[in-house]
């Protein structure tokens, strides 16, 4: 018997028993909802970490010290390096929350940003804003110019989940929505008492777009300036001078070399003690990403047992469904149906069971990931997510439903005839 | 020309103590014959059926289709073997009760590797031989006892097969039903169709060129 006629056959089946079908591939349909649920979630996590990849690239790296480095030390480091490297210095951040530096334009008191000095290089790496006005440049640097650029969240969708309802009361306008309503580019803000003019805003794209988000997730609002003016005001507030440097050589061997280099100068500078901390920006994608499998493996475990039951109810409706139609095989067989024939028959209805358990899974996942996953903008759906679900299912009840069906393929015609 | 032949046909049923249903039943059938199986209950009518359309094997002896011995056969052998040579209309109908009559009739089709766009013409072409062909769409619940043993008769007829066997075909059919399937089945016979008949009723018996009667797994 042809392919479309068993599932003719299996079709009306399971629509002739409504109930029963559905309660057969509900267990599936949850099965299958837990995959689909954890393979979106990790095709999505894969998604990002290709995009940070090709965004920073592979020879990326960030050392952390806890000396301030000066100029003429950036100079010294940048010959060491190969012409095509990109050295950057970056201080540490310095939040406006809690602390006594106060934000202000025109009088007005803004909060919720964090002060971060940075160099021209800096825009070599993980750069996805959209830049309106001038970056700072090396004249800025070398001047310790009172400029500064400021981060702006104008595509932002919400990205509250559904019981999120934290909301942040503060006596002071937050920067974040200030700058959606004021457009402050070539305004001057006053910073711990020192003026500075906007030179540019750093349009931040919307999560969907932003490789980024997945490596740190910023939803603070950022003002940058340049490195050395930062330490003149900031560093002394905290009472030390962290600086991370942050060199890109293009791929990861060029990257070790660089780190060894960077090693041997820092001690050359800070004595032999000197232990920076050096991050392979790589490195750090990976066990991004392993913690995300080892998460979700337990998710993908949970699916596993669904499945397992799944497939157990299939076989069960099978065994039923075998019994009460043992006098139909009888028919099918006289009439020309080889064994083969009753196999496949009762196999492909399993198999439809399992598709609509599949569809319905789908439609669960569906849900459960708009509702439970984390950054739900930036989910999208993978053709393969999909193909995937319904091949698992597929299999499950295939497996499961061979038993049942070798069985009534097994029945000798004669007897299956004369059952009642 | 003999299409079917049996030699010594022995069927014994084991269990705690065993029955002889066939006691060493030897039989040709020609082609274009119509015979009727007679005999009381349990003495073997239905077996010897059963043995003719390959639904089940004899314990001995050896049963011929059409010359071709049949007793070393596997089970996909003896499929492919019933499903050409070999069609069938059950006392109780046995149609498939969710299919149409058209459906019903193209069920042996199914199994066969006849093209799909055949199956369904010459499902109409046999529902119109046996007069059904203004109810091709009901499902057998919506039909007369009769008319659902005419359709059984057109889904017998599908894979032109060498015979047909029916086991009691007018055992659950009033008179006049029984009367118009004897009709419609000499009327095949007319046309060439062999056909075996196990029946109850000596009336329906004289309908046919030969019957054979059987009593204690012997023919008599």
């Amino acid at each position: 018997m042809r392919l479309p006629d068993l599932v003719t056959i299996g079709w009306t089946e399971i629509w002739a028993h409504k109930m029963r079908s559905f309660l057969s591939f509900f267990a599936i349909a949850i099965g299958i909802a837990t995959f689909f649920y954890t393979l979106s979630v990790l095709s999505q996590r894969y998604r990002q970490l290709d995009r940070s990849a090709a965004l920073s690239g592979t020879g990326r790296i960030d050392t952390l010290t806890q000396h301030p480095l000066n100029l003429k030390q950036y100079n010294d480091l940048q010959f060491r390096f190969p012409a095509n490297t990109s050295l950057s210095f970056i201080t540490n951040i310095h939040y406006l929350y809690g602390s006594w530096t106060r934000l202000y334009y025109h009088n007005q008191e803004l909060a919720g940003a964090a002060v971060v000095g940075i160099m021209p290089t800096w825009k070599d790496s993980s750069f996805v804003y959209k830049l309106e006005g001038r970056f700072i440049n090396w004249k800025d640097i070398e001047n310790k110019h009172r400029v500064a650029l400021i981060t702006v969240f104008t595509n932002e969708k919400n990205t509250r989940n559904l019981w999120d309802h934290t909301t942040d009361e503060r006596p002071v306008t937050k920067l974040r929505d200030f700058t959606n309503h004021h457009h402050l580019l070539n305004q001057p803000i006053v910073l711990n008492n020192e003026t500075f003019t906007v030179i540019g805003l750093l349009h931040v794209p919307s999560q969907l777009d932003d490789a980024r988000f997945y490596m740190d997730k910023e939803e603070t609002p950022t003002i940058y300036i340049p490195y050395t003016t930062w330490y003149d005001l900031f560093a002394s507030d905290d009472g030390r001078g962290e600086t991370s440097i942050r060199v890109i050589t293009g791929n990861e061997s060029s990257a070790r070399t660089a780190a060894k280099s960077l090693t041997s100068y820092l001690r050359s500078q800070f004595g032999p003690n000197e232990k920076p901390d050096i991050e392979f920006f790589y490195n750090k994608l990976q066990k991004r990403l392993k913690e995300a499998r080892k998460s979700l493996n337990n998710m993908l475990f949970m699916g596993i047992i669904a499945m397992i039951a799944g497939g157990i109810g299939i076989m069960n409706v099978t065994m039923a469904v075998i019994f009460s139609r043992t006098r139909e095989i009888g028919i099918r067989r006289a009439l020309g149906a080889s064994r083969k024939d009753i196999l496949f028959q009762f196999v492909v209805e399993a198999m439809l069971l399992g598709l609509c358990g599949a569809v319905a899974g789908m439609i669960l996942g569906y849900l459960a990931v708009l509702h439970l996953a984390e950054n739900i903008n930036q989910m999208t759906f993978s053709w393969w997510v999909i193909v995937c679900s319904v091949v698992i299912a597929l299999f499950t009840s295939f497996i499961f439903a061979l038993y049942p069906a070798w069985q009534a393929a097994k029945l000798r015609p004669v007897e299956a005839l004369k059952h009642e | 020309m003999v299409i079917a032949q049996c030699k010594n046909l022995i069927k014994i049923y084991n269990g705690t103590q065993d029955f002889r249903a066939l006691d060493e039943v030897s039989l040709s059938i020609k082609q274009g014959e119509f015979i009727s199986v007679m005999g009381p209950s349990g003495c073997g009518k239905s077996t010897l059926l059963n043995i003719l359309g390959l639904l089940d094997e004899p314990s001995g002896g050896e049963y011929l289709l059409n010359t071709h011995p049949t007793s070393q056969l596997s089970d996909a052998g003896r499929t492919e073997l019933r499903r050409h040579h070999i069609g069938f209309i059950f006392q109780s109908f046995n149609l498939m009760p969710r299919l149409s009559v058209l459906e019903n009739i193209a069920l042996p089709m199914r199994y066969t590797d006849m093209p799909r766009a055949e199956i369904l013409p010459r499902a109409r072409e046999l529902a119109k031989r046996v007069g059904l062909e203004n109810k091709l769409n009901s499902t057998p619940l919506q039909l007369s006892g009769g008319q659902c043993q005419r359709t059984a008769c057109a889904r017998a007829l599908a894979n032109r097969p060498s015979f047909i066997l029916a086991d009691e075909p007018t055992g659950n059919l009033d008179s006049r039903a029984s009367a118009d399937i004897l009709r419609l089945l000499q009327e095949l016979n007319q046309n060439g169709m062999t056909i075996i008949m196990v029946t109850h009723d000596s009336k329906i018996a004289a309908g046919t060129h030969r019957t054979i009667h059987m009593k204690d797994g012997k023919i008599i």
